[in-house]
């Protein structure tokens, strides 16, 4: 699975970037996201909920963020798994300031097995971009708070 | 096969129907024992990856669970799936019960839960907990076989199982005379059997008598009690395979799984009995697949059509482990490359390559659809070429009748046939001339229509022993109850094909009685001799032969017995109404049931005779037999939208003398549908990473009553020298003549637009895009 886009953010890259690397607003602002835990520098230990349609569950992983270059871009490693399946995935964010605002570009790609890639393999990319949505559009609504 | 016949020959319903129809029947699943336990295995979410550790603690302590195994713990308590096929230097991958350092492939079993509930295994499942390290997967077949792929096995150093070849006939000189060559890649997508009961064990061990005792769902019960116990290292006699109702088979079941080894070792160590019942998404990954082949045919010919010679390479994708007859089924398609034409020079040439899926094996036709796919399509893409009406093409290349018994390059011989027989009738009842002429009007307005032919020889009645990896030959014993009522027990365990009924039918017309008076008992080890079982089209063409050879031993013992009582010779004596009497002196006549009361109360037998009646019979066939036939069919294909329909069918089949017309009809029918399934719909995906994403019913489209027209069927009759009853064998023909004809019948449609091929499944998207490439290119 392949994800990519782009969004723009009411904030410079600075708070964007603020907020992205601060595991207690991720994990607020992520959907289904039950826990984030540092583990270490720039390493979490995360607990998800997920489902796509009847094939739901708790998956429990890690979040890794490297090749970090404040605040312009970093890398990030995921790796889950759960009842339903696993998923490991790399991705990339990259920031841009444009007006006082950030141009965020994020790509990413994943493999996912088990039950989930089963029954679910034509509807894990819908989902996963409505979770990158709704992630995007409470970040958005967070930053206007600031 | 008698020539006045009163049962043989006629459309009698099947006697097995009346119990499936209204429930009554038993599965596997319907079986239930005293304090029967229940069993569930953890699989691999992995194509490929080592197993670094599994954690079963959490599962060990849930409620109802009384035991958990896992691969590492069953080393070197259970053999490893058996194969039967060898092939010079191939290289060896057995399977093991359970996994124990590394998986191979998405569904591959890694650790076992036996529970007191069915629930309570399922869930404590998921409490096991596994350290896998993924490896890199191996998924396209061509690229396992690139200098650098990841290889399946340490110690090999490629993903190469074994390379075949099979020449026969000049080919450089084919090639060389040749005006003409063409050359095409071809596409025999892998396909999931889906047979409709999934797979499914029991397994009850009685110390104290030390019998282990297995219902499973298989075509093979007898092959499978002797592979179990060597896998159980138990002695062959201390284990009983009984098969009960089976819903389908389709190759599928012709094989020992590592479910039927590991459920009779849970029984034996817990001395519980215990099942398993397959999951519909255990089934999709972990029961075996057919087809699977890439094919690069490269055929020569002259300009007049007469085709020179057939130069094919196949890379067969065997998946990662061997099953029964994984290595064999592919050189099949090398057995059968002549078709049914007089082609004077063929080479086949075959890699096996391992990659990380689930096996590939015996499916529905099992290597000769291929076959038949790419000859067929060849001749169509030579007709094509020379803008020759691909009836007339066809009927060019057949071998002339007096060629019969016909040996092909390929190193066989075909029975009998008479192929422009069955061509004609079926251009006959399709109206083909018409159909062309429709289809040029069709044309002309606009629409895409396509006329399919296929000409198919196919090779059925497996076989002679010495051709087959365990056997060929069938067994059948025929009791004569005292009472007068007839048991044939028959070592072919049918699945579906209606042996109960066809054999009644020809034990009734042998001994003059009625179909009902014929009771026909099959997969149980304990009570019929050893057998091999139905697979390959042979329930008729071997088991109903040894079921007639018993039968005609025990007519001969009661027309002896009946001439000594009656004072006639027994030569005279015929067997009619449940009668034997004298055919020229009617009144000297016994009631059947008088004649077996005398056999059995053995108080006027002639000198010499013993008491009873009883015959067993193991009938060894001296050659294959090779059913033929000519389909046609017509599709129209939307060009809005690229859907494909089929719009009429009309199959000729020859299978030689038959039992039983309803029974060769729905056969037909059946088979015509599958192929429909493989041509139009069905497609087992793996994606990159392996994961089959195919794998609910959800996402392997099988074909519904709804896509099929009316099937016409027609028949012509050439009896097979090679068994007494003339047979030939009808299971497996409608996949093999059907799928080219579809395809046939697609490529015609899109010839327009200058397609030349497409490969299947010619699903609404792909088809589409060829029309809408061919319409820009048109423009």
């Amino acid at each position: 699975m392949k994800l990519s886009g782009q969004y723009s953010l009411p904030a410079p890259p600075a708070k964007v970037w603020a907020l992205l690397t601060d595991p207690g607003r991720l994990a607020k602002l992520l959907p289904g996201c039950e826990r984030l835990d540092p583990e270490g520098p720039d390493r979490f230990k995360a607990a998800v909920k997920f489902g796509i349609a009847a094939i739901s569950g708790k998956y429990a992983g890690t979040l890794e963020f490297f090749e970090k270059k404040p605040p312009r871009s970093m890398r990030m490693r995921l790796s889950g798994k759960g009842l339903p399946g696993f998923v490991d995935g790399t991705g990339q964010v990259e920031l841009a300031e444009k007006g006082g605002q950030t141009e965020l570009r994020y790509s990413g790609e994943a493999q996912v097995g088990g039950m989930v890639a089963a029954v679910g393999q034509r509807m894990i990319e819908g989902a996963a971009r409505k979770i990158v949505d709704e992630f995007f559009a409470a970040a958005a609504e967070e930053l206007k708070k600031e | 096969m008698p020539a006045a016949t009163r049962y043989l020959g006629k459309p009698l319903k099947r006697k097995e129907d009346p119990r499936l129809i209204q429930g009554l029947a038993h599965y596997v699943d319907d079986i239930v024992l005293p304090g029967l336990h229940h069993a569930a295995i953890l699989r691999s979410p992995y194509a490929h990856a080592q197993i670094r550790s599994v954690d079963v603690s959490k599962a060990q302590s849930a409620p109802g669970v009384v035991l958990v195994l896992t691969g590492a713990d069953l080393r070197g308590s259970i053999g490893a799936v058996p194969c039967a096929a060898q092939i010079p230097d191939m290289k060896a991958a057995p399977r093991p019960v359970l996994a124990h350092d590394r998986v191979r492939f998405v569904g591959e079993g890694v650790a076992v839960v036996v529970a007191t509930d069915r629930y309570a295994a399922r869930d404590a499942i998921d409490l096991i907990e596994v350290d896998y390290e993924p490896l890199t997967p191996v998924v396209d077949p061509e690229k396992a076989l690139e200098k650098g792929s990841t290889v399946l096995y340490d110690g090999y150093k490629d993903n190469v199982a074994y390379r075949w070849e099979l020449e026969g006939g000049d080919l450089k000189a084919a090639f060389k005379k040749a005006d003409k060559v063409i050359k095409q890649r071809l596409v025999n997508q892998r396909l999931i059997p889906v047979a409709m009961e999934t797979r499914g064990v029991v397994a009850e061990y009685k110390p104290g008598e030390r019998q282990l005792t297995l219902w499973s769902s298989t075509q093979i019960p007898h092959l499978l009690r002797t592979q179990i116990a060597s896998m159980l290292d138990v002695p062959e006699h201390s284990v009983r395979v009984i098969t009960p109702e089976v819903g389908g088979g389709f190759g599928s079941k012709l094989n020992v799984y590592v479910e039927e080894a590991l459920l009779g070792y849970l029984a034996m160590r817990l001395g519980k009995p215990v099942k398993w019942i397959e999951t519909r998404r255990e089934n999709m990954q972990g029961t075996t697949h057919g087809r699977d082949q890439i094919d690069d045919v490269e055929v020569a010919f002259k300009r007049d059509g007469t085709i020179l010679g057939l130069r094919i390479h196949v890379i067969a994708d065997l998946g990662a482990y061997y099953q029964l007859l994984t290595p064999l089924i592919p050189t099949l398609t090398g057995l059968m490359a002549s078709g049914c034409y007089k082609i004077p020079a063929i080479r086949t040439e075959i890699i096996g390559v391992l990659t990380n899926k689930m096996s590939t094996d015996a499916y529905r036709g099992a290597g000769r659809p291929e076959a038949t796919y790419l000859v067929e399509r060849a001749l169509d893409l030579v007709a094509a070429e020379l803008k020759n009406d691909p009836a007339d093409l066809r009927r060019k290349n057949f071998p002339k009748l007096e060629d019969f018994p016909y040996a092909t390059p390929t190193g066989i011989i075909y029975d009998s046939a008479n192929y422009p027989r069955s061509l004609d009738l079926a251009l006959k009842m399709s109206d083909y001339k018409k159909l062309r002429q429709e289809q040029a009007k069709a044309r002309k307005q606009g629409r895409c229509v396509g006329i399919g032919l296929s000409t198919y020889v196919e090779i059925c009645a497996m076989g002679p022993s010495s051709a087959m990896p365990a056997g060929g030959w069938e067994s059948a014993t025929v009791r004569i109850e005292p009472s007068g009522m007839i048991n044939i027990l028959t070592g072919a365990s049918p699945h579906g094909q209606g042996q109960e009924t066809s054999f009644a039918q020809l034990g009734a017309e042998i001994l003059g009685l009625e179909p009902d008076d014929v009771n026909v008992i099959h997969g149980d080890t304990s009570i019929v001799p050893y057998g091999i079982g139905t697979f390959g089209s042979r329930g008729t063409a071997v088991g109903g032969v040894a079921a007639y050879q018993s039968l005609m031993k025990l007519r001969e013992k009661l027309a002896a017995l009946a001439g000594f009582l009656l004072g006639e010779d027994p030569s005279k004596l015929v067997f009619a109404d449940m009668k034997i009497f004298s055919k020229f002196q009617p009144k000297k006549s016994l009631a059947f049931g008088e004649v077996v009361a005398a056999a059995y109360s053995a108080k006027t037998l002639p000198p010499n005779m013993e008491p009873g009646l009883d015959a067993t019979s193991f009938y060894e066939p001296k050659n294959f037999t090779f059913p033929f036939g000519a389909h046609v069919c017509v599709v129209e294909i939307d060009t809005e939208t690229g859907d494909v329909r089929l719009i009429k069918y009309v199959a000729v089949d020859d299978c030689g003398n038959v039992l039983n017309p309803l029974l060769v009809e729905g056969q037909v029918h059946g088979g015509i549908v599958q192929a429909f399934g493989q041509a139009m719909l069905e497609e087992a995906v793996y994606d990159e990473q392996g994961q089959l994403i195919t794998g609910e019913l959800m996402d392997y489209a099988i074909p519904r009553a709804s896509d099929m027209p009316w099937m016409e069927t027609g028949r012509t009759v050439t009896p097979s020298p090679v068994n007494p009853l003339g047979v030939k064998g009808v299971g497996e023909a409608g996949t093999i003549g059907a799928t080219p004809a579809l395809a046939n019948a697609v490529a015609d449609a899109l010839a327009p637009f200058g397609v030349r091929h497409v490969d299947m499944p010619f699903k609404r998207e792909r088809i589409w895009k060829l029309m809408q490439k061919g319409s820009r290119r048109a423009k």
